[in-house]
């Protein structure tokens, strides 16, 4: 099946109208045939008629005076006729009386009857016209005329119209298309180039072109300016977008630009500041040291105790200056993933730990750790401060127990330390990784209230979450974990966990 | 307070500016064996001026140069890498042991100070008897240990 | 016109001329029917001459009343005649059959069939009658010949005609060509 609705619009056109134009002529053709036809058959009818009456009024006396030569004679004109094709004389008993006849043979036909008060009666058939009338000479009817006549002159008649018909149909067509493919043209052209436009800038995205427009004020004289206006309007549009995307990227590179600054000052400055603190301890300490040393003998006991004193706080201030670098430099860097075994971390930071917890009745209660995509460096540092708060804060107990292992929670693998120490009130579990925050009092338990931040900043920059669960005198227990996919290898490409404070585990 | 000794053999160079550590270095290093002068200048210019014999040094003899050059970074005027790289640059200092002895950890001061050839970069450590028994440990090797290039003329 | 049946009956009195043409047209003498006599058709002739002659404006005005047509001498018709005319008209003319003993008597009449009984007269039968305007008819023998119109012959089965035009044209009569081309011979002798 032909798909008629694809074709060019230039093809429909010349289509609809040939058809349009066929139609019509066929149908006035064959208005015109059918009246000819009627016309030429009422003549026919009229012609056979006018025969019968002359045959019938020359034969008049020959019907009265029993004169059936007189009447053949008669009868011979019909001859002239060739479409006739028998003519007979009839008396009023119905008998033949005498006959014509064009071709040689066969009988004299019977004479059909005469409708009553009818004189005369013709019928089409038989491929024949056959006509009777009724021959009334000085108001008296004597006999009847029966012509039969073939129908031969009407059949040439109407092949010769058909043949002209189709003969004027083929050129008016013809013609028709010539003139369509010419002036179509100019029908079509404006909505070919309109279609060629629309094309051309969806295809390239060129919102500068614009149709050729036409001078004719019809609909698509209409069409094509209001398809002009419209992608004068995109274009607007979409320099407009263009402007302010660009400005959006200026703005987003600025702000980036701006916070990155913002970033490397507060590092330096971090940092700076940090060392530039160190100096003076270091004065402090070396001459408090050398006035013990020096001066022993001459100090009071008391004036030693303070010079301790004054020691212990530059140790203190000493802490917190590395602390808060160490903080500041892992802030800094962003860490440098590579498969990493978890547990040959903790046997490292175990070592690490052997001075610190020398003389300890401790039970490292070590478990099969996962293979993660981590910074080894910090990945240490966060179970160096977690073991060492274990440790620390079990301290009262014998003996310590602290548990390392993994878990999975709903698909997800979870690390987690546990100690048995004094635990800490949920209540100010948010305060937890605060920078600064601490939950015990200094002289119970020494310590910065920096270590949980670093380790809650590395386990944020692998892209994890942390939390804890804790019981007064029950013990802590610290998860984390390192993405937010399932089991297996872990890679840190997760969310960013919770703001700083308590990461509540759903 | 640079004192100058004409004929004596010079020991240390201190290139020190915070008067706080040059006092603890001083202590430091003038117990027990270093017995020798230390010569101190205050920043890189003078640390030059000493080295070169010029400015207020130019009455110095060029032969009698210092057998280790206590350097710190963080100079005013001019700074301890540059120092270190004059230091290097001339022949008739280039061989001179060069020892950084800075509050900085920097990777990038380290990296830097290798390049040109410093000989020991130590770090001042924050705890006092740490920083005591370092800069000891540092003028007993390098004084007494290490052995230094005999002087060309 | 009512519709005639091939059925051969006796004379129907409706349709008196359509009934004798149908029988004369039935009968072209093939031996079937009831006989149609000779004279039978000759009166039918008579009464069908008639209508093919032009009378002068004199006698048609005059003579208005009625056709008549005149048998002078022994009748061979018979009632055959008055059959043949009943009901008939010509020209707005009832016709009429009358018999006559002597041409004098001859005036009303339109056709006059002279008998062959007044074969001997004839002669003076023509003179009698030669300011009349009269269609003369005759089967005497040479009728046409002697001055008569329309002289009957037996052609075989068939009755014709002789027509002697110079003797209508005596008369003042005028026949149309129609009855003309169905004599057998058309004189002109006087």
């Amino acid at each position: 099946m032909l798909k008629i609705r694809d074709y060019s619009i230039k093809k429909k056109l010349t289509l609809m109208n040939m058809l349009v134009s066929g139609v019509t002529l066929l149908l006035a053709c064959t208005a015109f045939g059918a009246y000819e036809l009627a016309t030429f058959r009422s003549t026919m009818v009229q012609n056979l008629s006018i025969q019968a009456q002359i045959v019938g009024a020359n034969s008049a006396s020959a019907l009265l005076f029993n004169d059936a030569k007189s009447a053949v004679n008669t009868l011979s004109a019909l001859k002239a006729a060739p479409a006739v094709l028998s003519g007979g004389i009839y008396t009023l008993a119905g008998e033949s009386f005498a006959m014509y006849r064009r071709d040689t043979g066969g009988h004299s036909p019977p004479l059909p009857p005469m409708p009553a008060g009818q004189t005369e009666e013709h019928w089409f058939a038989d491929k024949e016209l056959k006509l009777i009338r009724s021959i009334v000479f000085q108001g008296k009817l004597i006999g009847t005329v029966y012509i039969r006549s073939d129908l031969q002159d009407m059949n040439d008649r109407l092949l010769r119209y058909a043949g002209m018909v189709v003969a004027v149909l083929s050129v008016s067509l013809i013609a028709a298309f010539l003139l369509l493919t010419t002036f179509q043209r100019a029908a079509t052209r404006p909505i070919l180039q309109l279609a060629e436009t629309a094309r051309i800038v969806s295809r390239e995205k060129k919102y500068s072109v614009r149709a050729p427009s036409t001078d004719s004020h019809d609909e698509v004289g209409l069409l094509i300016e209001a398809f002009n206006e419209m992608l004068v309007q995109i274009q607007a549009r979409d320099a407009a977008l263009q402007t302010s995307q660009e400005e959006l990227e200026q703005r987003v590179t600025q702000r980036t630009a701006e916070l990155d600054a913002m970033n490397k000052e507060l590092q330096a400055f971090t940092y700076s500041v940090a060392h530039d603190l160190r100096a003076p301890l270091r004065h402090i300490q070396g001459f408090s040291n050398l006035l013990m040393e020096s001066f022993a003998s001459q100090l009071e006991p008391e004036a030693k105790t303070f010079l301790q004193r004054i020691g212990e706080g530059t140790q203190q201030m000493g802490r917190l200056i590395d602390d808060l670098l160490s903080l500041a430099r892992i802030g800094r860097q962003e860490p440098r993933l590579q498969a990493t075994g978890l547990n040959s971390l903790v046997q490292e930071v175990l070592r690490d730990l052997k001075t610190e917890t020398e003389g300890r009745d401790i039970h490292w209660q070590v478990g099969e750790l996962p293979f993660v995509d981590c910074d080894p460096g910090l990945m240490k540092q966060v179970f160096y401060n977690l073991l060492s708060n274990a440790a620390k804060y079990s301290r009262p107990r014998k003996p310590a127990v602290i548990d390392i292992g993994q878990m999975s929670v709903e698909g997800q693998v979870v690390n987690f330390v546990r100690d048995n120490g004094v635990g800490f009130n949920m209540k100010y579990a948010n305060k937890l990784f605060g920078v600064f925050q601490r939950l015990h009092r200094k002289e119970d338990f020494e310590g910065t209230g920096v270590g949980l931040a670093t380790v809650q900043r590395i386990i944020h920059k692998h892209g994890g979450r942390i939390w804890a669960e804790a019981e007064i005198d029950k013990g802590a227990t610290f998860f984390f974990s390192l993405t937010s996919q399932n089991d297996g290898r872990q890679t840190a490409n997760g969310h960013e966990g919770g703001k700083n404070g308590y990461d509540k585990r759903t | 307070m640079v004192t100058t000794r004409e004929h004596e053999e010079i020991g240390i160079l201190l290139v020190e500016d915070d008067p706080l550590d040059l006092e603890m270095t001083m202590r430091a290093l003038q117990s027990d064996h270093v017995k020798n002068s230390i010569e101190v200048a205050r920043d890189g210019e003078e640390a030059l001026d000493f080295l070169f014999c010029r400015g207020p040094h130019s009455g110095r003899s060029p032969e009698s140069q210092p057998r280790l050059v206590l350097l710190d970074l963080k100079l005013p005027k001019i700074d301890g890498l540059e120092v270190l790289r004059e230091i290097r640059s001339r022949p008739e200092t280039r061989t001179i042991p060069v020892v950084v002895l800075t509050s900085s950890a920097e990777q990038r001061d380290i990296i830097e100070t290798y390049k040109l050839g410093v000989n020991s970069y130590i770090q001042k450590p924050v705890d006092s008897t740490q920083f005591r028994q370092t800069v000891k440990a540092a003028g007993f090797y390098w004084l007494v240990v290490n052995r230094p290039p005999l002087v060309e003329a | 016109m009512a519709k005639v049946s091939r059925a051969w009956g006796p004379l129907s009195r409706q349709a008196p001329l359509a009934v004798m043409v149908a029988l004369i047209g039935a009968c072209n003498l093939s031996a079937q029917a009831p006989k149609i006599t000779e004279y039978q058709v000759k009166a039918a002739y008579l009464a069908n001459f008639g209508r093919f002659v032009e009378w002068p404006n004199s006698v048609a005005v005059a003579k208005s009343e009625s056709f008549n047509i005149c048998v002078l001498g022994q009748d061979p018709f018979g009632a055959d005649l008055d059959a043949a005319v009943t009901g008939e008209t010509i020209g707005g003319s009832r016709v009429l059959a009358k018999r006559i003993s002597r041409p004098q008597d001859a005036v009303d009449c339109r056709i006059l069939f002279i008998s062959s009984s007044e074969v001997s007269q004839w002669k003076e039968i023509l003179t009698a009658l030669r300011p009349l305007s009269i269609l003369t008819v005759s089967d005497m023998p040479q009728f046409a010949r002697r001055g008569g119109i329309i002289q009957f012959l037996l052609d075989g089965n068939r009755v014709r005609f002789d027509i002697n035009l110079a003797a209508t044209e005596r008369v003042g009569l005028n026949l149309s060509s129609e009855l003309l081309k169905l004599a057998v011979t058309v004189s002109r002798s006087p």
